[in-house]
């Protein structure tokens, strides 16, 4: 078989891609080696409902009005009309550094500026220059790493505001430990406190499904439980793949989102790229009864804590760390339509390589999911009040389980941390998008599939 | 094609990306792109919808030639002398 365009990976980078470039050219297949697309953000069934596995609130959020904004240029590349995404915007989120300071935050930016200048007065013109910065800085342009924390701290003077400025930031969508290179800085302040963040109405399958009903309206072509086992090719050229059941596949371009390091494994080559510690994480899901009261964040959309002295972001030298984390309660969007059931999804940094030690042993590896669920609920219940009681079911996921049904190396839900911006790896027709090309978050993603689809390939073909 | 007519193909095809496009004060002599807040996202699915309905190959180094309305004319008035 031979198509156009190849692309690996069903994420929504992947799905993107295939859909800006179906829009003109219907021969486009996408290879996901899953029995369903989404990547990071996708569902299972379990407990006869569905649950999300990555989708806290896509950010970005943007007013109609704003035609350049992320969220809305997407929208008209792919030719989704915005109606179709069913947008609902958070109601409030908060960073609390227990027992020192709360920062609330929301769609809104002047409720943010009121509480850094009330709560930080002494840095709130550190601030305001800082924001000039953020919006004047080109984040696309290739830079050198500039590290984000000593230009915030330079405008801030202050070590708890810098802290609580990047805790979120970090959590949302850092790759490199206790530190952001300033264009992620940028992308990231941008996305989440000056845009905002929404859901849909529906679940992250009702989105899929959006992109995967027009993409297939162009004539697109998916191919699921696809598994590539090897891209074939010379030093500069790629020809096509072999794939687990024996076929080949041929194309003229191929576009791949599976991560730098995960391709050149595919092409049987050394990548280049230095090798630095990837970030994994814990997730644990307590599904409580619908209308359960969580008595002390009735209306928080998603809470960014710290409870130690310093926040760190960092591979913990245990199992996960409960230090700090994100808690989100994903019924708290505007003017949902009711649930059966209320969740808290809390995310902590874990440490891949402990989790892997216990891989051989299914009993031992069993007893730490339940124990890093059980350390994640006494700090939830301090901050949102208790709730254990009415926990009806309860699901965890590791950095193995991460890594097994995403293919990420280590489970870095994040990726390299060397990013490669211009999404070229060093082939005349196969390029990089998605995690590893540097934009993050959904709406991030998408953008990914479909700017390196039009820079690199369509104008091409 | 006439040149009203490709002036239209145009016009039509902008209305497509954008709905909200304003066309009462647009300068044909004048960058489109500036005048209609179209990012360089936007102005590539003029280039590709030309190709979609009229199997037109505009190379790279001939988008300059559609910037304005203008220059879409006379670049596009040959290329269609038949459609």
């Amino acid at each position: 078989m031979h198509t156009p365009l190849l692309i690996i990976g069903g994420g929504l980078s992947g799905l993107a891609a295939a859909l800006r470039f179906a829009r003109f050219i219907p021969d486009v297949l996408l290879l996901e080696r899953h029995s369903r697309v989404g990547g990071l953000n996708s569902y299972y069934y379990r407990n006869s409902r569905l649950f999300e596995t990555g989708l806290h609130a896509i950010t970005n959020y943007a007013d109609p009005k704003e035609k350049n904004a992320p969220l809305n240029r997407l929208l008209r590349q792919l030719k989704i009309k915005r109606r179709e995404l069913d947008i609902h915007q958070q109601n409030q989120s908060e960073i609390r550094f227990l027992d020192r300071q709360s920062l609330l935050f929301s769609n809104d930016f002047s409720l943010f500026e009121n509480e850094i200048s009330d709560k930080f007065p002494g840095s709130f013109d550190g601030f305001q220059k800082l924001l000039l910065l953020i919006t004047d800085y080109d984040p696309f342009k290739p830079e050198s790493f500039i590290s984000a924390r000593q230009v915030i701290q330079h405008h801030l003077q202050d070590d708890l505001l810098t802290d609580m400025l990047l805790c979120p930031l970090m959590y949302y969508g850092s790759s490199i430990e206790n530190d952001m290179d300033l264009g992620q800085f940028v992308i990231m302040f941008r996305a989440i406190f000056l845009e905002g963040m929404f859901r849909p109405g529906g679940t992250i399958k009702d989105l899929l499904e959006i992109l995967l009903t027009h993409y297939k309206n162009y004539g697109g072509k998916l191919r699921t439980k696809a598994s590539v086992v090897k891209i074939l090719g010379d030093d500069k050229k790629v020809q096509g793949v072999l794939l687990e059941s024996g076929e080949e596949i041929s194309c003229d371009y191929m576009l791949t989102t599976i991560g730098s390091e995960e391709t050149f494994t595919l092409l049987g080559k050394p990548s280049g790229l230095k090798k630095l510690p990837r970030l994994g994480f814990v997730e644990t899901i307590f599904e409580l009864p619908p209308q359960a009261e969580l008595a002390r964040a009735r209306d928080r959309t998603i809470i960014f804590y710290n409870k130690a002295k310093t926040f760190s972001y960092q591979r913990p030298c245990e199992l996960l760390d409960i230090n700090s984390g994100v808690i989100c309660m994903p019924q708290n969007f505007q003017n949902l339509p009711p649930s059966s059931f209320t969740e808290v999804r809390t995310t902590h940094l874990a440490s891949y390589r402990l989790w892997k030690n216990l891989k051989n042993d299914p009993d031992s590896y069993n007893r730490a999911k339940e124990n890093a669920a059980l350390s994640s609920l006494p700090v939830a219940e301090k901050i949102l009040g208790n709730f254990a009681q009415n926990i009806v079911y309860r699901d965890t996921f590791t950095p193995l389980t991460i890594e097994r049904f995403t293919g990420k190396n280590n489970g870095a839900i994040y990726g390299n941390p060397v990013k490669i911006k211009d999404g070229n790896i060093g082939f005349d027709n196969l390029f990089l998008a998605g995690t590893d090309q540097g934009f993050l978050g959904i709406v991030g993603s998408m953008l990914s599939g479909v700017s390196i689809v039009n820079q690199h390939i369509l104008p091409r073909l | 094609m006439t040149r009203d007519a490709i002036k239209d193909l145009i016009l039509e095809i902008i209305e497509d990306i954008d709905e909200d496009a304003d066309f009462d004060s647009l300068q044909s002599d004048k960058p489109l792109r500036d005048q209609l807040d179209l990012d360089s996202m936007d102005f590539l699915d003029i280039v590709m919808e030309l190709r979609k309905r009229h199997k037109l190959q505009i190379p790279e180094e001939d988008y300059p030639e559609l910037a304005t309305l203008d220059s879409c004319v006379n670049y596009l008035e040959p290329l269609l002398a038949d459609a």
